[in-house]
């Protein structure tokens, strides 16, 4: 081959290569994020807004979301829904109707949640749940809609079983029990104890917004329960955990609240927090946390000035599995071939959470995803992972397909 | 000629809602339309009891819930056509008006407003509690909508009842009926020493204020195809009782307008983010104390100022 040849032959492969390369139009793709960024649902949903952001970023940075012959940069908007029905429904109508969103994420509490997914089977558009935990999201077969995080009583079945094995028989529960699936965990938590002779011995209710807990304890500390069981939000938990120690009640204080160590540090102390245990889905602490979780805390913590919430990476694991879901069916556009896509996804790896996939997929029929759950411990100012709950997420995904 | 002129900006309003499907080409628009035509009815109901009675009741979203679960309840479970149960509706809040209404209104002033809020939270307590029927906190959702869920359809079925019943308001306001309720409101022993048994009055006023929130509930249950506890909470209530005071108590156009604009003004303001409630917050309180006669109140204050000018002139 001459020079004039070879040099020919470089520039036509050259210009093959580049046309090739513009071939790959680069594109936007705006993802929506419905979630309570106020409100007393913010401690959960703001933190899970923050993560689609910065999972955006990343994304972006490695090159976007590549969908057939397009690439797409991820562009993110994010409404309040105050974790109020009407204004979910409001913020919702305003992405698809308003701003041409095909794809929903966020989503921390169950009202606004379901108040969506009521009419979100009939939109063009695909749904994912994240921090939400009421049961009933993913018993609909919505085809569009999927969870990341596991139902409460899926835990609280996998939490019912490491109390009994503590020995403590007579338990006294303190929560939220108005809220759907607090109920729901602390029933499977019933199911549980009666098996090897325990009982709930009362069942004392607090409203989110409650404060002072004294009566509910005062009553509780006559019965002289074996142990208490604290399900709720943060702050109003937290509170409950310091008012025990201030009544002088030294017994194992189990709880399901999913906050993180500044959250809870804001209401109590260190030593009025240690011991107690927070039994709930494998989220993420900095000790069970995998290599993703360490990145995942370093990263948030560095963009925002702030921990993340140990619940927020079901946000950022939304975007990871929506990513993969568009590349596998090679198209943004048709929401049906994503919502399919995303039915039949392995686990990306890139999420932070443990999932426990059921027949090889993220998600199962249902469109519900499950992570190993864990015992947390309070040890001087943080949550230790302690061990894993025994959890079978096969048998619970065929329990699930069974409700209606 | 007066009365044709009187109706004109209520004809150029009803002509400008008939065609607005038309022209919004962004439906999310239309779903906060709807809602407000909801809030207009619901807002009529309350000024009923609070601008031309004098009673400021507390419990109006409550009675929406009532009519919302009543509507799907009786759906769901009896399977009855989704017509017959929106009817049914306001009757079955009427009969919990009546209930709540003769003890409450034993009571006056603060005390009646007290009364009012505990029942809205006794209400919301069993809705959340009495889980085997309306499914607690998690909601009933697969509310039958009609037509399928177009919501052209349903903004024309809500802008027809919100006219109709806002009609029947004004006649309410202006028969022999609404002059006691005003007589109440000014001076409620005088009317008694008349003669007039003033509490046949007030309850008519409760129960009637009570049918208008059930009918709305049942309509916000058919169009959202979604109800919990929480959307017919005591700060929903706050809600219909801010719509009578910024459009302007005590008269008919006030409720309409405060009704749209406790819908749009928190959406309208998203683009503040997290600063939005704190924003609307102000807003309102900026307006309760500037403007304590309401929008209607002060454009017909201007109006009349600018009237008094054109005599002073031209005399």
């Amino acid at each position: 081959m001459s020079k004039h040849k070879f040099t020919r032959a470089c520039a036509a492969l050259a210009l093959t290569l580049v046309a090739g390369s513009s071939l790959a139009a680069e594109k936007k793709l705006t993802v929506g994020v419905a979630d309570a960024l106020t409100g007393g649902g913010a401690v959960y949903g703001l933190p899970q807004a923050n993560a689609v952001k910065m999972a955006a970023e990343e994304i972006n940075a490695a090159g976007g979301i590549k969908a057939g012959p397009d690439i797409y940069k991820i562009d993110v908007i994010a409404y309040d829904d105050k974790a109020n029905p009407t204004e979910a429904t409001n913020a919702v109508r305003k992405l698809i109707d308003r701003d041409g969103v095909k794809y929903i994420l966020g989503f921390c509490c169950s009202g606004s949640t379901s108040a969506v997914a009521s009419f979100i089977g009939n939109e063009k558009a695909v749904m994912l749940v994240g921090n939400a935990a009421e049961r009933s999201i993913t018993t609909k077969k919505i085809p569009n809609l999927v969870r990341t995080r596991p139902p409460a009583d899926y835990t609280g079945q996998a939490a019912g079983t490491f109390i009994a094995r503590k020995g403590q028989k007579r338990i006294a529960v303190l929560g939220a029990l108005d809220v759907g699936f607090y109920a729901q965990y602390v029933d499977s938590v019933e199911r549980e104890i009666k098996k090897v002779g325990g009982e709930i011995i009362a069942r004392e209710v607090f409203s989110l917004k409650d404060r002072d807990m004294t009566p509910q304890l005062t009553k509780i500390r006559g019965l002289n329960p074996d142990a208490i069981l604290v399900v709720g939000y943060v702050e109003p938990a937290a509170f409950v955990y310091r008012q025990a120690v201030e009544l002088g009640m030294n017994i194992p204080r189990y709880g399901f609240t999913s906050g993180s160590e500044e959250q809870f540090l804001r209401v109590t102390t260190s030593e009025q927090m240690e011991g107690v245990w927070d039994l709930r889905p494998t989220e993420l602490t900095l000790l069970s946390a995998s290599k993703n979780g360490v990145a995942y805390h370093a990263n948030y913590t560095k963009k925002y000035n702030a921990s993340p919430s140990p619940s927020s990476p079901y946000a950022y694991d939304q975007l990871y599995a929506l990513k993969a879901a568009i590349e596998a069916a090679g198209t943004a556009e048709n929401t049906e071939a994503v919502a399919k896509a995303l039915r039949n996804l392995a686990v990306p790896p890139q999420v932070v959470m443990q999932y426990q996939p059921v027949d090889g997929k993220m998600f199962d029929v249902n469109g519900q995803a499950y992570t190993s759950n864990g015992a947390f411990q309070w040890q001087k100012g943080k949550w230790v992972f302690v061990e894993d709950l025994p959890s079978d997420s096969k048998a619970y995904s065929q329990f699930l397909s069974t409700l209606k | 000629m007066n009365r044709i002129l009187a109706l004109l900006p209520w004809l150029l309003a009803l002509a400008l809602l008939a065609v607005l499907p038309q022209v919004l080409t962004v439906k999310y628009y239309l779903h906060l339309s709807i809602l407000a035509l909801i809030w207009v009815i619901v807002a009529q109901g309350q000024n009923l009891i609070q601008g031309f009675t004098g009673y400021v009741s507390i419990v109006q979203a409550g009675f929406m819930g009532i009519g919302a679960y009543g509507s799907t309840l009786m759906g769901l479970n009896f399977q009855w056509p989704l017509w017959a149960t929106m009817i049914m509706a306001p009757l079955i809040t009427a009969l919990f008006a009546l209930a709540t209404g003769y003890p409450s209104l034993r009571v006056k002033g603060h005390y009646f407003a007290i009364v009012t809020l505990a029942f809205n939270l006794i209400i919301v307590i069993v809705l959340v509690n009495y889980s085997e029927l309306t499914k607690g906190e998690a909601g009933i959702s697969n509310i039958p909508k009609p037509w399928g869920g177009n919501r052209e359809a349903f903004y024309y079925l809500a802008l027809v009842l919100a006219a109709s019943l806002t009609l029947l308001a004004a006649l309410i306001a202006r028969s022999r009926v609404g002059e006691i309720l005003l007589a109440i409101r000014q001076n409620e022993d005088l009317v008694a020493a008349l003669g007039i048994a003033a509490w046949k009055y007030k309850l008519f006023a409760f129960v009637i204020s009570a049918m208008y929130a059930g009918l709305g509930g049942a309509l916000y249950a058919h169009f959202q195809g979604f109800i919990n506890p929480e959307i017919f909470g005591v700060a929903q209530s706050l809600d219909a009782i801010l719509a009578v005071i910024l459009g302007g108590s005590g008269t008919i156009a006030g409720p309409a307008i405060g009704a749209f604009l406790v819908v749009f003004l928190p959406e309208l303001l998203r683009f503040a983010d997290s600063f939005r409630l704190i924003l609307y917050g102000l807003i309102l309180v900026l307006a309760t104390i500037f403007m304590p006669i309401g929008i209607v109140g002060i454009a017909k204050a201007a109006f009349a100022r600018i009237i008094r000018r054109e005599v002073r002139h031209g005399g």
